[in-house]
């Protein structure tokens, strides 16, 4: 026991602190690094066994494919969209709810709940309401009188991006409602006496204080745009024709359809290497604007 | 302890974290047991969840009471059933016996994830009338190199249901051919009714290629879509009822191809193009509509697509005794008859279509006298094993044309040099 125990105190913390990690490794080991390092070692074979070396062959032929690089190009649209409305309808929301309102607590869970029910279960629910045919939606626009939609149709990709909106921007609400909560009273106080009006005290004081929520919503959103799968297998099963391939869906479809899962392995690798660069990009650039008062 | 002993560093830890982590995966991989197919005792099968009928559940009581197993029946839909699957193979844990939704057992028996059945064909196949009283098709889509890998349970094709109240009141008879096709869909389309509803999935795009007489793959030449230019006016025909004659809605796409069926069932399309998997639904919620099955379509040839579900055994599956058992009993003649007289279902036996419950049926003997003239669409293109490549690309080409309108001539051509390159 004696040869376990560290000399310092600092030295027993850390022990402590890596006993208590041991479980979290063992967890992420199993779940996480030992499937990404067996994908890797799969991306490099292939055939319907994915039991023949390709070596390097899968990477060059995804990087070439059109198919890929469309669902790509589909799936960075799809992941602005996401972003811009997570941050500009999350702020607003909060803004409006951080107001002495009444019923606001209702109205927080209220938008909460979408976040908190299954992607299947929202695309389900919206398939049901937008179908031109049979939906609900055009049901009550033809009773009142209003042109119907076809969106799933015309706009695809618009259309899933804004049912993934509705169900995560309570969930941004929720993290700029903290993040507004974290800004102390007297900055504004002090603002207002210096004559500022809301506009000039909300961009002055709140969106830069507000930069830390904005840069963790903006990466999580990246990283669950550049992820996103069930909206497109659920809603339009990536179509109609190709319109919402995303990534991982056309990973899936190679996967699972065409039963090429090394080629599947190497875009699933390129689509990881692609989301870590976004993401230290995003934390560099978030860090450089960051503002202390 | 001596003073000399070392001491463990931050360093030394993360190792021993990291080896502690290794351990019981390394100790799996060195030691792991064969793979096993289920729990003793238990006989796994995968089936289709729109097939679970009372006939068949009838069966897996008697079979589990003659084996002593308990049948662990795990119903999917037919995407889920595959990604199953898939993993399954994978893993090496596989169920016992498999229902597939057309092309698979030539697939896998590729593959080498199929196992061969043909011992037991050879040593049961003529008690049961296997393949004597099966409909040809039915046992060449499901042989590979000469031998059997898999049984049919349904055969299914598609036709022309109609609803019989709305062309007897506007004046028509069930129609024969593309044009008179044509003509009753503009005559029918009014007050929020369609003269017809397509599907948005790509399969239903076969009986048309078909009575186009156009050749999906030819091995011999390699070429795809033969004659390009009379596959080509068959999609344009199937896309201009929608966008230049306004006689059929525009589909969405999804993985749900009830669509028009819902549509018929709500008196909002008079036609339908479909298989007898719609006739019970149709009955459930519209018992109201006096409904219509006609013979298929004709063009150059009159000719739809055989379709339906077979059954497999994994390679690795461990009691293939038992799952041959299980297919002998859920394919017996009598269990057709009560599946048919529960479900409308089409069936594979030839001796099943001169049944009463066949021939008494209008609807069912409808279909059941189309079967004759049902082919398989892609038989030549799942030899060569890349049928799911196939499937994907012909799906966005045919949503591209039906769906966005794209010109088909356009569209069908890509689809072809691409396919005609990686069948090669």
């Amino acid at each position: 026991m004696t040869m376990l125990r560290p000399r310092t105190l600092s030295g027993r913390y850390a022990r402590t602190a890596y006993l208590f990690l041991i479980p979290a490794i063992l967890f992420f080991a199993a779940f996480f690094y030992l499937p990404i390092g067996n994908v890797t070692a799969t991306s490099l074979r292939t055939g319907p066994q994915a039991d023949q070396w390709a070596g390097l062959g899968n990477y060059t032929q995804a990087l070439a494919d059109p198919a890929v690089r469309h669902s790509f190009l589909v799936t960075v649209i799809f992941s602005v969209l996401v972003v811009i409305g997570s941050i500009v309808l999350g702020l607003a929301l909060a803004l409006a709810l951080d107001q002495p309102l009444k019923g606001r607590v209702v109205f927080r869970v209220l938008l909460l709940v979408p976040y908190l029910t299954s992607v299947a279960i929202v695309g389900l629910l919206w398939r049901n309401i937008l179908d031109p045919e049979l939906g609900v939606l055009n049901r009550v626009l033809g009773a009142a009188g209003l042109p119907e939609q076809t969106w799933l149709n015309t706009s695809p990709l618009l259309t899933i991006a804004a049912v993934t909106l509705w169900q995560s921007v309570g969930y941004t609400m929720v993290l700029f409602l903290a993040g507004l909560q974290g800004i102390p009273e007297t900055y504004h106080e002090a603002a207002k006496i210096d004559g500022a009006d809301p506009w000039h005290r909300f961009w002055r004081i709140t969106l830069p204080l507000l930069a830390p929520t904005t840069l963790f919503v903006s990466v999580m959103a990246v990283i669950s745009g550049l992820q996103a799968f069930g909206q497109a297998y659920i809603i339009t099963n990536g179509g109609p024709g190709d319109a919402t391939d995303l990534s991982v869906f056309h990973i899936f479809n190679v996967a699972f359809r065409a039963r090429d899962f090394g080629y599947s392995s190497a875009q699933s690798v390129l689509l990881l290497v692609v989301i870590v660069a976004f993401t230290l990009v995003q934390l560099r650039a978030g860090r450089r604007g960051e503002v202390t008062y | 302890m001596s003073s000399h002993a070392p001491h463990m560093t931050r360093r030394d830890l993360l190792r021993l974290a990291g080896a502690a982590a290794a351990v019981p995966v390394l100790s799996s991989c060195a030691g792991a047991p064969p793979a096993q197919t289920a729990a003793p005792g238990t006989f796994t099968v995968y089936w289709n969840a729109g097939h679970d009928y009372q006939a068949y559940r009838k069966v897996i009581a008697e079979f589990e009471q003659a084996n002593k197993v308990k049948v662990n029946l795990q119903k999917y839909q037919w995407p889920d059933l595959r990604t199953r699957l898939l993993a399954d193979f994978a893993s090496g844990t596989v169920p016992d016996v498999v229902e597939e939704p057309g092309g698979w057992v030539q697939e896998f028996a590729i593959s080498g994830n199929a196992r061969s059945l043909q011992d037991y064909v050879d040593r049961d196949g003529e008690a049961m009338g296997f393949p004597s009283d099966w409909q040809p098709v039915t046992v060449e889509r499901n042989s590979y190199q000469g031998k059997v890998y898999g049984v049919q349970l349904h055969l299914t094709c598609n036709t022309l249901l109609y609803n019989k109240g709305m062309l007897s009141e506007a004046g028509l008879e069930p129609p024969t051919t593309w044009e008179e096709f044509l003509a009753a869909a503009k005559k029918l389309t009014k007050d929020g009714v369609h003269g017809v509803a397509l599907n948005q999935d790509h399969g239903y795009i076969w009986p048309w290629m078909m009575q186009a007489g156009v050749t999906p793959f030819d091995p011999e030449t390699g070429k795809v879509m033969t004659p390009i230019e009379d596959a080509i006016a068959a999609l344009q025909f199937q896309a201009d009822l929608i966008h230049k004659h306004k006689v059929a809605p525009v589909p969405v796409s999804s993985t749900d191809y009830s669509g028009p069926q819902k549509l018929f069932s709500a008196k909002r399309a008079a036609m339908i193009l479909t298989g007898p998997w719609d006739l019970e639904p149709i009955k459930k919620t519209s018992a109201d509509i006096d409904l219509g099955v006609a013979p298929p379509l004709k063009n150059k040839v009159q000719v739809t697509q055989a379709a339906g579900t077979s059954m497999l055994v994994p390679a690795k599956a461990a009691r293939p005794d038992l799952s041959w058992d299980f297919i002998k009993r859920i394919t017996a003649l009598e269990v057709e008859q009560a599946a048919t007289k529960e479900t409308g279902m089409l069936m594979p036996r030839v001796s099943w279509a001169k049944l009463p419950e066949v021939q008494q049926d209008e609807a069912i003997k409808v279909f059941a006298e189309a079967l004759p003239i049902a082919q398989d669409s892609t038989q030549e293109v799942r030899l060569t094993g890349q049928l799911g490549k196939w499937d994907e690309r012909l799906k966005v080409v045919y949503q591209q044309v039906i769906i966005q309108n794209e010109p088909a001539a356009d569209a069908l051509r890509t689809f072809a040099e691409a396919a005609e390159g990686f069948l090669r």
